[in-house]
């Protein structure tokens, strides 16, 4: 089949990449011309394990082009993936700017059917919005043109989304036409063969199916989070409970880690934009709220941890800081809880020496040269001179350091794990303070 | 073994039946002399299925017996089960009054080495407080006696607890002592046999992850119930999500149905101690105080939706009521929606006709004569001149009614779903007007 995907940012290039890689002939379109030449030479502007190679095979094999040309895009698929950003405007709600100028485009050259598909996260209504643009647009133009509005929004989790995309624990697709819904069964008949994953429903509740799910998920981290503060009030190990109500298979041991707060690109901007709809409609969100004060304070928690341990003497400090990304096995930093680490840090007059794998061109970007922040190439690098150790990311390889050694390096012999890494036991038998999170 | 079980209530008798099952010795004792007189003639004070005939069956081969007798029941076990009552004071804290009483009696007949196990919802720090309560009882006798005291939480549901006594998800055993985990686990071995279900820890992480865990579930209710009243507000239809989300194997679909709120003895009273356990502290638990608030609106989602239905009031009007317990399989009413509901239409002038399968007797010791209130014998006696039908419970025996029946019987043709139990399209065929949660 043809399809045309319209941004060529994460979910963008890994959607067109894996439809290409079923055998569909894939055009990605992005008004961004130093992107698309960049890819055109086999350049992936980000890191997701595994895409770089099946970008450069789908390319070799024809089946996956880029272009900048809007009308080009527009002809070549009967699939139209919208697949741009919609970053949060201030007030939390998202911008859908990006998703409406696409609809316009399309409009503009449309000649055939075509299937429009909202891929990106967009707010209940958003498929009403962009097939009224594409509508105004035709009469602009004096054409009636057919065409129909499908929500098929994304579960790719950073770090694993190839393996999202083929082998999906599921498909929604939301369409108010059964004879639209069936085009996009065909479209991911190759991603549903073991059994049927496919979940049809109406636009508007698929819609809000993929904020839900991101919502419950950052609820789940709220929670455990405000029973690890509990429980290091209460002289009780957040770990144990954690794998006591793990072992409840109405709970299960999934998203119920406890740590320093979410990030990413997702959580946040989906809590917020969820509960700034519900504002919208007259509604107080009142446990959506709470997920996210929770989860603002959280952030917070390992600096506070430091600044108490310090007793606010930061000045002069030199922090050694594994882990930048908000997750392993991504180079995202947005809304990472290392940012208010780090920013709390310097603030206070401290140093820190981070190193993250995937992460430090990113940290670069945005930090640029910060004379308190040294960016380190290894994590022996960033434990040079260091007073204490702070742990952010769970990185693989954080898992199992030489404590004794670190003992040795670290002059202050204390380890903030942000991460709850460690079995408490095991580092303070090296001589090392250790604080994590809600344990004693 | 040799089992002593403190308090008959629902935790103590199917603790008590389930270790005789597989072949202890086990003595259950209560101080309420009409209970226990009941109890050994066969009598069971609470509904739960298969509770009856294992509590009989082992009675009548000497496996489980019934006490007054404190003196018999400490003397009889080794391991001293306590599972009596903790009713929240009414500041929402757990009452320990009768968890103590029963250390202090323990303290007083000990003349041996016991294990005293808390198997009540009890707060973080009470095993502690039963330890120093033992301690001081036996420095008052003047005696010097060896005891362990562990937390071993329940996590029974009611309607499917002996299920979940005899094949535990986990069986969650808090000592800081491994000689005394030990004995636990031999004690736990008949239960634990297709694959290691014990997962040990010290004994105030124990103790909270009771509390941790129905917070948790009763969170991902609020949590649907707060997305149900967003999906009614966009126009969205909340089941449709609901298997969006649940098909997520990171959620899964346990625990996720929206409704007219949680109720029983577990949720309300755990998530409202957990909170003022945290206040105790000077932490203030934003996340589990928003779950229920969420929680006590939702209660009263339905009836708003009858009144906004009823412009002019529901007063005068007849309301078929199916379903009183909290939940199905249960006759427990504790904290109900069913009772937000009949009680707000009561207050408003209207007449209520009650059914429910096993909580009518319940509903009756609450309410008495009540007016206004008229309990039913049978489903379809309650429809006798109803105006309307509200549903609280999802028994099964609800979900496939004659829909034209009940068009041609209700005089205003309208159901109020609290349960989301009916497809809206197959109500409406029949000309009934459906409210659900959320669609």
């Amino acid at each position: 089949m043809k399809i045309t995907v319209f941004g060529s940012g994460y979910v963008g290039l890994v959607t067109g990449a894996c439809l290409a890689d079923v055998g569909n002939q894939v055009v990605c379109m992005d008004i961004d011309a130093e992107k698309i030449a960049k890819l055109q030479q086999g350049g992936i502007p980000i890191f997701e394990p595994g895409l770089d190679a099946m970008v450069r095979e789908n390319q070799a094999a024809g089946r996956l082009r880029f272009t900048t040309d809007v009308k080009e895009a527009v002809e070549h698929g009967v699939f139209q993936f919208i697949a741009v950003g919609t970053p949060p405007d201030e007030d939390g709600s998202a911008d859908l700017r990006y998703v409406l100028a696409v609809a316009e485009s399309i409009a503009e050259y449309m000649t055939d059917y075509r299937v429009v598909i909202d891929k990106s996260t967009v707010p209940v209504g958003t498929a009403d919005k962009v097939r009224a643009k594409i509508g105004e647009g035709l009469a602009k133009r004096g054409e009636e043109i057919e065409f129909d509005v499908v929500s098929n929004p994304e579960f790719l989790k950073e770090g694993a989304a190839l393996n999202d995309f083929m082998r999906p624990d599921r498909i929604i697709i939301g369409a108010d036409n059964p004879r639209t819904a069936e085009l996009l069964r065909a479209l991911y008949a190759p991603f549903n063969r073991s059994h049927d994953r496919i979940i049809t429903m109406d636009v508007r509740s698929a819609e809000l199916t993929k904020y839900a799910a991101n919502a419950m998920l950052a609820t789940k981290i709220s929670f455990m989070n405000e029973l690890a503060n509990l429980a290091e009030y209460l002289g009780a190990d957040i770990e144990q409970v954690r794998q006591g109500i793990g072992s409840d298979s109405r709970i299960g041991y999934s998203f119920i880690y406890p740590g320093c707060g979410y990030g990413g690109s997702c959580f946040p901007k989906d809590v917020k934009a969820l509960e700034r709809t519900a504002r919208e409609q007259g509604y107080h969100a009142e446990l959506l709220n709470a997920v996210e004060n929770v989860n603002n304070r959280q952030k917070n928690r390992l600096f506070e941890k430091i600044a108490d341990y310090y007793q606010d003497k930061l000045e002069g400090k030199v922090f050694a800081l594994w882990g930048l990304a908000f997750k392993p096995d991504t180079d995202d930093m947005r809304e990472a809880p290392s940012r208010v680490v780090i920013e709390s840090l310097c603030g206070a007059g401290a140093a820190v020496q981070a190193y993250d794998p995937e992460a430090l061109a990113e940290a670069r970007r945005i930090y640029g040269d910060n004379p308190r922040l040294k960016l380190c190439a290894s994590p022996h690098e960033a434990l040079e001179n260091a007073d204490a150790l702070i742990i952010v990311t769970e990185w693989k390889e954080f898992r199992s350091p030489d404590f004794d050694a670190l003992s040795r390096s670290l002059r202050d012999k204390v380890i903030f794990d942000g991460r709850n890494m460690y079995e408490p036991r095991f580092v303070r038998r090296s001589g090392l303070d250790y604080h994590a999170i809600g344990r004693p | 073994m040799k089992i002593t079980v403190f308090g008959s209530g629902y935790v103590g008798l199917v603790t008590g039946a389930c270790l005789a099952d597989v072949g202890n010795q086990v003595i259950c004792m209560d101080i309420d002399q009409h209970k226990i007189g009941q109890l050994n003639q066969g009598i069971i004070p609470i509904y739960e299925p298969g509770l009856e005939e294992m509590i009989k069956s082992n009675m009548e081969s000497g496996r489980l017996r019934f006490t007054t007798d404190v003196k018999e029941a400490v003397d009889f076990g080794l391991f001293q089960f306590i599972a009596v009552g903790t009713p929240p004071d009414e500041d929402g804290s757990a009452d320990l009054r009768y968890v103590l009483a029963v250390a202090e009696n323990i303290a007083e007949h000990l003349n041996d080495y016991k294990i005293i196990v808390n198997k009540s919802t009890v707060p973080v720090g009470t095993a502690d407080k039963v330890k120093q309560t033992v301690n001081e009882v036996l420095a008052q006798r003047g005696e010097i006696l060896e005891f362990d005291v562990v937390s071993n939480p329940e996590f029974l549901k009611e309607g499917s607890a002996l299920e979940d006594f005899m094949k535990p998800d986990r069986i969650i055993i808090g000592s800081d002592n491994p000689r005394t985990s030990e004995l636990l686990k031999a004690l736990y071995a008949p239960f634990n046999r297709s694959r290691e279900r014990i997962i040990i820890m010290d004994i105030r992480s124990a103790e909270l992850t009771k509390y941790a865990a129905n917070a948790m579930l009763a969170t991902k209710i609020s949590f649907m119930n707060e997305l149900a009243n967003l999906a009614e507000l966009v126009g969205a239809d909340i089941e449709y999500v609901r298997h969006g989300i649940g098909s997520d194997s990171r959620i899964g679909y346990s625990f996720i149905y929206p409704g007219c709120g949680y109720g029983g003895s577990c949720f309300p009273k755990d998530v409202k101690a957990l909170e003022r356990t945290a206040r105790e502290m000077g932490y203030q638990a934003e996340l589990l105080s928003a779950v229920e608030n969420v929680n006590n609106r939702q209660k009263r989602r339905l009836f708003e939706k009858i009144i906004s239905h009823y412009p002019e009031g529901p007063q005068g009007k007849i309301f078929a009521l199916w379903g009183l317990a909290f939940k199905p399989n249960t006759n427990d009413m504790r904290d109900a929606p069913s009772r937000a509901i009949l009680e707000a239409l009561i207050d408003a002038g209207a007449t209520v006709q009650a059914y429910d399968p096993e909580a009518l007797k319940e509903a009756q010791a609450i309410y008495s004569d009540k007016f206004g209130l008229k309990f039913c014998s049978k489903q379809d006696d309650t429809l006798i001149d109803a105006d309307a039908l509200i549903i609280c419970t999802e028994w099964k025996q609800f979900r496939s009614p004659d829909f034209d029946r009940l068009s041609n019987l209700l005089k205003d043709k309208v159901i109020f779903d609290g349960r989301n139990m009916y497809s809206p399209k197959l109500v409406r065929q029949s000309g009934l007007l459906h409210y659900s949660i959320g669609r």
